[in-house]
């Protein structure tokens, strides 16, 4: 358990200026996810906090340690990579204890600590197999045992789920927030899936072009986004933005209302607008409607509605949950 | 924010990697190499070396039979390694179709590659015997008077070459049939629904799409050819006279007659001849690929 | 009409290729198999009687067992210079395709000339002397490293290219030392280019005269190559026994041929498409 400093963390790769100085503080034992679109930087962010990528400026603290500058295995991390990077050659055994084997642990200590990660984890019938003869799911929970034997003080995850299928995805974000309330240890995780950051995070950071944009628990993100950006990437379907005359007329420059926020009646209403398409998906129903001053805008409404394309339809905002931006 | 880091961490990729290597290749290729430059200028014994000029190059080209042996590399280069080129993509061609027994033929043709020059030499040069051969009977079967092979001093080499291509066209053919893997059969059904005849399949897509095998095998044959030595030594040791000498079997020569300068001077030339010949060919082929 | 002529001249072509690579092996076998006076006639009649087995005592015993000792010493030298050659060239290998930087530069164009230019003999084998290597074993396997390294290291670069970063990066996590690295986690991933590269590397080493030729000469240092070579001045008047040698080192490529076909192929033509 540690808590972990950025402080003023820049990366460039020549000219190129990729992390824009970077202040965090993540708590001891908190479960903090990185997202943003691709290129936003927080793959790089993260294999910097890991010490595989050199900070170019700013330092980086762990438990009030500066490691800005140290070795990956002496920073007290582990880290699970999007392919695994389980050692082929090698048993799942081999593999959850080859940081011990290096550190010239006695054998009974590995084998105990191994056998104790695998009982975690329910290797324990596999520890004789290579990777290639397991399934996804079960690679992903190796690639967890060689994190967890390294008693870290931080768990680093970069897009650890990308790699598998919808339902193992769903199951895998169950053991991993199970996993944090056990181990109750700090873990940093990347993800671009917002899904994945709203489902596990106490709080996400989302990050933008090398910045932070607002860091926030999940409901805080979604209630009172900062910016449009935020506004735009959290939440499913997106949040309805407008911009131009639209949203002067309602007073900012930026006017944003979820599509769960909007209310449709066939007679009355405040914008009126023709049903374009409606996307059945069972519990709810995604209604895209064209809206004569607004152009498009999504509608959440029950799985049973029973508009149909054509319709005419007005939509009305819940006042108190649309978010009028500044910018 | 372009800013050095003195902190700077040691790179997992250690440059000490490099160093047993370095110094292995550094001593024993490199400095032999760079110091042949000086040496190719001086009277030389192993022992003392006197400064002369470009005394041996003068030499080497006043000299009618060690002009005869830079000419003939020449000849030798572009005749085996054009051979191979052909010869090479048309068995390629034939083995990748379906026919019969398509693995051993390709185990049979490549398998030369891989048995020992001498062996091979010492081998034709006797089935290459003017009288007692077993090619010239053979000829004699059929009512061909055959040549003499390596005693006509006109044909000595082109003899040497043949074997090579013999030898040597196996490797082409491999990566001909590297090459050919590699062209999706979708061009094939689409340019016959196209109305392409055979031949025409084989100029305008066969050809074009093998190009990078092309260039290996041209690249790596015209190299061979210019360094040969081992096959054209066992057969007729440069002979009969020098009429099959190449420059690699002038430099042997010279060094066992002692003249070590002279002999050096020669290496030289076949470093120019293949860096000459080599260099542009290479960057040449670079362009267009860039150009495609 | 036009299937039944496409598959005549398929045979054709068959038979045609078949009588040309097949038979110079063929006579090989035959002439090391009669006796002195039969194989002189140097045809492909059938030996009367077949001395197999005293040709093959006759060309080991000759010259005081020569060619056990050839033998020896080859594969002395083979052995040696090809565990030497895949350890070098799979570092050289593995820093140049994973890290970036000026050196690769230097690296790239030594690797393109040792593929290229021929080696400058004289001034080699006066550097040999000065350093004491000049026929000797050691300075022969050192030559054979220098001069086939390049190709070796091209192997290794394209194969560790598809070895994911990510291995590299665990093990550092995990606390390995970059010489961990390369030889716990990167070293035993390489095993298929290095059976390949061990195989071929052994057959050109193996096969090697020039070189044993300039760097090797003595009678206590012969090689394999090298005692043909010499008997072929000795034996014009005994072609059984010649090509009886001739036979016995044309079967060691044979043997590993067999064995190891498919790894022979991805290294020859190994890079070649690619280009």
């Amino acid at each position: 358990m540690a808590d972990l400093n950025l402080n003023q963390i820049h990366k460039s790769f020549g000219a190129l200026e990729i992390i824009k100085g970077i202040d965090l503080d993540i708590q001891s034992g908190e479960f903090v996810v990185f997202v943003g679109p691709s290129g936003c930087g927080k793959s790089t962010l993260l294999r910097m906090i890991a010490g595989l990528e050199d900070v170019s400026s700013g330092t980086l603290t762990i438990d009030g340690k500066d490691v800005t500058h140290a070795e990956p295995s002496e920073r007290g991390i582990a880290m699970v990579f999007q392919s695994y990077a389980l050692y082929p050659h090698m048993t799942v055994a081999e593999n959850i204890g080859f940081g011990l084997s290096l550190a010239k642990r006695p054998k009974a200590e590995i084998a105990a600590k191994v056998q104790a990660a695998a009982d975690t984890l329910q290797l324990t019938h596999l520890l004789e197999r290579k990777p290639k003869a397991l399934s996804g799911g079960q690679r992903q929970r190796v690639a967890i045992g060689r994190a967890i034997v390294r008693d870290p003080k931080v768990f680093l995850f970069d897009e650890p789920l990308s790699n598998l299928d919808a339902s193992l995805r769903a199951q895998m974000r169950l053991e991993l927030s199970e996993l944090h309330a056990r181990l109750k240890t700090t873990m940093v995780y990347v993800t671009h899936d917002q899904v994945e950051a709203m489902t596990m995070a106490d709080r996400i950071v989302v990050l933008n072009g090398g910045r932070v944009e607002q860091v926030g628990t999940p409901m805080e993100l979604y209630n009172h986004p900062a910016t449009p950006f935020v506004a735009g990437f959290i939440g499913s379907p997106k949040m309805n933005l407008y911009t131009g005359p639209f949203a002067e007329r309602l007073g900012c420059k930026t006017y944003g209302i979820r599509p769960e926020h909007i209310r449709v009646s066939e007679d009355s209403g405040d914008w009126r607008g023709q049903v374009r398409h409606v996307e059945r998906l069972g519990a709810d129903a995604i209604l895209y409607l064209d809206v004569e001053e607004a152009s498009s805008m999504m509608v959440r409404l029950a799985g049973d509605t029973q508009l149909r394309p054509g319709d005419t339809v007005w939509a009305s905002p819940q006042d108190s949950a649309a978010h009028r931006f500044a910018a | 924010m372009i800013q050095s880091h003195p902190h700077s961490r040691k790179s997992p990729y250690p440059f000490w990697f490099f160093l047993p290597a370095a110094v292995i290749y550094g001593v024993l290729f490199l400095v032999p190499t760079v110091t042949s430059l000086w040496y190719s200028l001086t009277r030389w014994d192993l022992m003392t070396a006197q400064f002369i000029g470009l005394e041996n190059f003068r030499q080497f080209f006043s000299e009618p039979f060690l002009v005869r042996g830079l000419f003939n590399t020449l000849v030798y280069a572009l005749v085996t390694s054009g051979l191979k080129t052909v010869f090479g993509l048309l068995l390629a061609v034939l083995l990748s179709g379906q026919i019969f027994a398509r693995g051993f033929l390709r185990t049979v043709v490549f398998f030369p590659v891989l048995v020992s020059s001498i062996g091979i030499g010492i081998t034709f040069t006797v089935m290459m015997h003017p009288t007692r051969g077993i090619i010239n009977e053979a000829l004699g079967l059929i009512g061909i008077p055959g040549p003499g092979w390596l005693t006509n001093p006109s044909l000595a080499l082109l003899s040497v070459a043949l074997v090579d291509l013999w030898k040597g066209v196996g490797l082409a053919t491999l990566i001909f049939i590297a090459g050919l893997a590699t062209i999706s059969p979708d061009y094939y059904e689409a340019s016959r629904i196209d109305g392409a005849t055979r031949r025409q399949q084989f100029w305008r897509i066969t050809l074009p799409l093998v190009r990078p095998a092309t260039v290996t095998v041209i690249t790596l044959s015209l190299i061979g050819g210019l360094r040969s030595f081992d096959l054209i030594w066992a057969m007729t040791q440069g002979g009969p006279g020098f009429s099959s000498d190449v420059i690699a079997s002038v430099v042997y020569k010279q060094y066992q007659a002692g003249f070590y300068g002279l002999s050096t001077a020669g290496n030289v030339i076949l470093f120019l001849l293949v860096g000459i010949i080599i260099l542009p060919l290479t960057f040449w082929f670079n362009r267009r690929e860039v150009d495609q | 009409m036009k299937q039944s002529r496409s598959l005549a001249s398929g045979i054709v072509a068959l038979i045609v290729a078949t009588v040309i690579f097949i038979l110079p092996f063929l006579f090989i076998a035959l002439q090391a198999v009669k006796s002195k006076s039969e194989a002189s006639r140097l045809n492909f009649a059938l030996p009367k009687e077949w001395l197999f087995w005293e040709n093959l005592v006759a060309v080991v015993e000759a010259r005081n067992y020569q060619l056990l000792l050839a033998y020896f010493n080859s594969t002395v030298i083979t052995v040696f210079s090809v565990s030497i050659l895949v350890i070098l060239s799979a570092m050289v290998g593995y820093v140049m395709q994973r890290r970036q930087s000026r050196w690769n530069g230097v690296a790239q164009v030594a690797l393109l000339m040792g593929l290229m230019m021929p080696p400058a003999v004289v001034p080699t084998i006066g550097l040999l002397q000065s350093i004491g290597l000049f026929k000797t074993m050691t300075g022969m396997i050192l030559i054979q490293v220098a001069y086939n390294i390049s190709f070796s290291t091209l192997l290794y670069r394209s194969f560790i290219a598809t070895i994911p970063r990510d291995l590299d990066e665990a093990a550092r996590i995990d606390g390995a030392k970059p010489w961990q690295i390369f030889f716990r986690v990167i070293l035993p991933l390489l095993k298929p280019v290095t059976v390949t590269n061990v195989v071929v590397q052994s057959i050109f080493v193996f096969n090697d005269f020039t070189n044993p030729l300039y760097y090797l000469p003595g009678r206590e240092n012969i090689t394999v190559q090298l005692t043909l070579y010499n008997f072929q001045s000795t034996y014009t008047s005994q072609y059984n026994l010649l090509f009886m040698n001739i036979l016995l080192v044309t079967i060691p490529p044979l043997i590993v041929f067999i064995f190891f076909n498919r790894q022979i192929v991805t290294g020859m033509t190994a890079g070649a498409v690619k280009g």
